[in-house]
C-alpha cells in the first residue's frame, strides 16, 4: 500500500518512529550535506549526503572484540543508491560479519527517491532510484509524499491517508528511466579484458588514495589489524598496495592489478558469485576521485578493439 | 535485545607442548582436541600483535596442533614467547576430499607439509593409509620438518623425500619436489594434493598433467592473505571464490583460467 502523506504527516511519522529509535538525518551543516541527529522532519535534506551512509553499519574503524550495545537507528534522507549499496553488501556479508548484521538489524533507513538525476550518477544502469529492497521509501513530488513500506513497517503507515494513485512508484520509475536513459552494461562481466590497457592507462594517474574504496556505498572490504588499544577493524582499499601483500609475494604488485581488481570484483566477480554487479551507479568514486577516473569508463570502453 | 555471536572473538589457551622442529620453524600442541579436517584451517592470533590463519596439522579428534614457520610478527611472537597465551577461533574452510578417491598422491613443499600430516592421521584413523602416497620436499636437510614422525611414516606408507641441497650426511634424494613425480606415475587415475610455495605448485601441476594426471582431480591449497577466515574482509580471492569460504583447497580445473591463482 502506498499512503500519500503531507509534510505535516512526515513530521508526524518522524517522531512516530522517534519513539522507538534514535532518529539521523541527511542534514545540511557548514555547507555539507552530512547525517547527524535531528529531532523535526523540517532539518531533513533532500540533497545528496556529502558521504554514503555507509558508517551507520560498517564503521571506519572500531575494537572487534566486543560487540557494543547497538542503539536503534531510524536514518532520513538516504538515497535510493547508497540504500541499494547496502542490499549489495547483504549478500556477501550480512550474518557472517557480527558487527554488520547486529547494525543492520538494528538500523531503519527511509529512503528518498530521486526526481532529478545526480550530475555523473547513472543509476537508471542498475534499475534506478525507485527500489524494489526497501525499509521505506519516499517519492517527493510537490506538496506530496508518497511513502511505501516494507510489511515489517507498515505500521508506521497506519492512518495516513492511502494513495489515490496506487502505481506512482512504477510511473516515476518508468519516466524517470526514459527521461535519462542509461548507460548499458551489456554483459560487460563478459566483455572486460584482462590485458585491457585501460587498466595501466588509469595506473598512470591514478595516485592509490583509497577514496574511491571509501566513498563507495558497496565497498566493504576491511583492514583487520591489533594496536596497543587492541584488535581492529577498520575500512580498507584494494587500491593500496600491502593489501594482497603475503609471506609468499604479492599477487597484485602493480597499481594496474588493483584497478583491475577493483572493477573486476565490481562487474564481474561478484556477478558471478552472487548474481549482482556491485555498483550503485551512485557516481561517488568519481566525484571523490582527485584524478577523474570514471568508473563509467570501464562500462563504455570498447574491449573488442583492443 | 538480540544476542549475536562475536565469530571475531578467540578462545584463549596455552599450549601444552612446544617443539622446534628446524632453526624457524616449530609445533606447537593444545590440550583441545581438534575438531577439524585436514586441510582447515584456524586464525592464531597474540593481543596487541596480530592474527594469522595457520593449517591444522592433527588430524580429527587428536589434540589440537600447528607446525608454523616464523615469518611474520605473530609467528615470530609464538617462537619468542612460548608462554604466552594464544588466540584461537576456527576451524574455518574445507578439507581434503580424500574419501572415496582412488589412491591419492600428496605433494608437499616446504612448509606445506603440515596439512599432509593431518591428512596422514585423518587416513590412518580409518584405516586407508594403503591409499596414500606421499613427496615431500625440503630447502636442504635441516629445514625437514617432522624427522621423527618420517621415520615412522616410511613403515606405513609410500613416502618419498627430496631435498633441494644435500649435505654430506644426506644420503637420499637430491632435486626439487617436482623431480619425484615420474616415479607416481601408475597413479595417474587417481588424486593429487598439491600444497607449498606458488612456484612448487605451478611446477608440481605441471609435471603432474605431462605425467597423465586430469586437471579435475589435482587439487591445490591456495594461500592469500587473510584477515578475517570468514569472507568478510575481502582480502584473499582468486576470481570470484574467497579462499577462506570456498577454499583452501580448489580442483585445479575450476580455477585453471584464473591468472591469479600461482601469484
Amino acid at each position: 500500500m502506498i499512503y500519500e502523506l503531507t509534510e505535516k504527516d512526515m513530521e508526524r511519522l518522524l517522531q512516530k518512529i522517534g519513539e522507538e529509535y534514535d532518529v539521523f538525518g541527511s542534514k545540511e551543516e557548514l555547507g555539507e550535506v552530512v547525517f547527524s541527529k535531528i529531532s523535526s522532519f523540517s532539518e531533513v535534506s533532500e540533497k545528496k549526503s556529502s558521504y554514503s551512509p555507509k558508517d551507520f553499519l560498517i564503521k571506519r574503524s572500531e575494537n572487534i572484540l566486543e560487540i557494543p550495545r547497538v542503539e536503534k537507528k531510524a536514518v532520513f534522507g538516504v538515497k535510493s543508491c547508497d540504500l541499494r549499496g547496502f542490499y549489495l553488501m547483504d549478500l556477501q556479508i550480512l550474518n557472517k560479519d557480527p558487527f554488520y548484521t547486529v547494525r543492520r538489524q538494528n538500523t531503519l533507513f527511509i529512503n528518498f527517491v530521486c526526481t532529478e538525476k545526480c550530475p555523473g550518477g547513472f543509476c537508471t544502469s542498475f534499475g534506478g532510484p525507485v527500489l524494489d529492497d526497501y525499509d521505506i521509501q519516499v517519492l517527493h513530488i510537490g506538496q506530496s509524499y508518497f511513502v511505501e513500506a516494507d510489511p515489517r513497517y507498515e505500521g508506521y503507515l497506519a492512518g495516513f491517508r492511502p494513495a489515490l494513485d496506487q502505481d506512482v512508484f512504477v510511473k516515476h520509475s518508468e519516466e524517470f528511466n526514459r527521461k535519462y536513459g542509461k548507460i548499458e552494461l551489456n554483459g560487460i562481466e563478459k566483455r572486460m579484458k584482462w590485458s585491457s590497457k585501460l587498466w595501466t592507462e588509469f595506473a598512470n594517474y591514478c595516485i592509490s588514495c583509497g577514496a574511491c574504496n571509501y566513498s563507495c556505498p558497496t565497498c566493504y572490504c576491511i583492514d583487520v589489524y591489533d594496536d596497543e588499544t587492541g584488535r581492529k577493524k577498520e575500512w580498507d582499499s584494494c587500491i593500496l598496495e600491502g593489501f594482497t601483500r603475503t609471506a609468499a609475494g604479492n599477487v597484485r604488485p602493480d597499481l594496474s592489478d588493483r584497478l583491475r581488481q577493483r572493477f573486476y570484483h565490481k562487474f564481474k566477480y561478484y556477478k558471478l558469485s552472487k548474481g549482482e554487479y556491485l555498483c550503485t551507479g551512485c557516481n561517488r568514486c568519481v566525484d571523490d576521485c582527485p584524478v577523474d577516473i570514471d568508473i563509467k569508463e570501464v562500462i563504455t570502453h570498447d574491449y573488442d578493439k583492443e | 535485545m538480540i544476542t549475536i555471536k562475536n565469530e571475531y572473538l578467540p578462545e584463549k589457551m596455552k599450549p601444552i607442548r612446544f617443539r622446534m622442529e628446524t632453526d624457524d620453524t616449530y609445533t606447537i600442541v593444545f590440550s583441545k582436541r581438534t575438531m577439524s579436517h585436514a586441510g582447515q584451517f584456524y586464525m592464531l592470533s597474540v593481543d596487541g600483535v596480530g592474527e594469522s590463519p595457520i593449517s591444522v596439522a592433527s588430524g580429527f579428534g587428536n589434540p589440537l596442533t600447528f607446525s608454523i614457520k616464523a615469518v611474520g610478527s605473530v609467528t615470530k611472537y609464538i617462537m619468542d614467547h612460548r608462554d604466552s597465551a594464544i588466540g584461537l577461533r576456527g576451524p574455518y574452510g574445507n578439507a581434503w576430499p580424500w574419501k572415496g578417491a582412488d589412491h591419492i598422491v600428496a605433494i608437499a613443499g616446504g612448509i606445506g607439509i603440515p596439512p599432509i600430516k593431518a591428512l596422514i592421521e585423518d587416513m590412518e584413523s580409518e584405516g586407508n593409509l594403503g591409499d596414500l602416497t606421499v613427496l615431500y620436499g625440503a630447502r636442504s636437510p635441516k629445514d625437514i620438518v617432522y624427522k621423527n614422525e618420517i621415520e615412522a611414516w616410511k613403515k606405513e606408507l609410500d613416502f618419498r623425500i627430496t631435498v633441494d641441497n644435500g649435505d654430506p650426511s644426506w644420503k637420499g634424494n637430491v632435486g626439487v619436489v617436482t623431480t619425484l613425480i615420474p616415479g607416481v606415475e601408475r597413479y595417474k587415475n587417481g588424486s593429487a594434493f598439491v600444497i607449498g610455495p606458488p612456484i612448487m605448485m605451478k611446477f608440481s601441476v605441471q609435471e603432474l598433467i605431462k605425467h597423465g594426471f586430469s586437471p579435475e582431480n589435482i587439487y591445490l591449497s591456495l594461500e592469500r592473505r587473510m584477515e578475517c577466515g570468514i569472507g568478510v574482509c575481502g582480502h584473499c580471492n582468486i576470481g570470484q571464490w574467497y579462499v577462506c569460504e570456498s577454499g583452501p583447497i580448489f580442483r585445479y580445473s575450476d580455477v585453471m583460467n584464473e591468472p591469479e591463482v600461482f601469484l
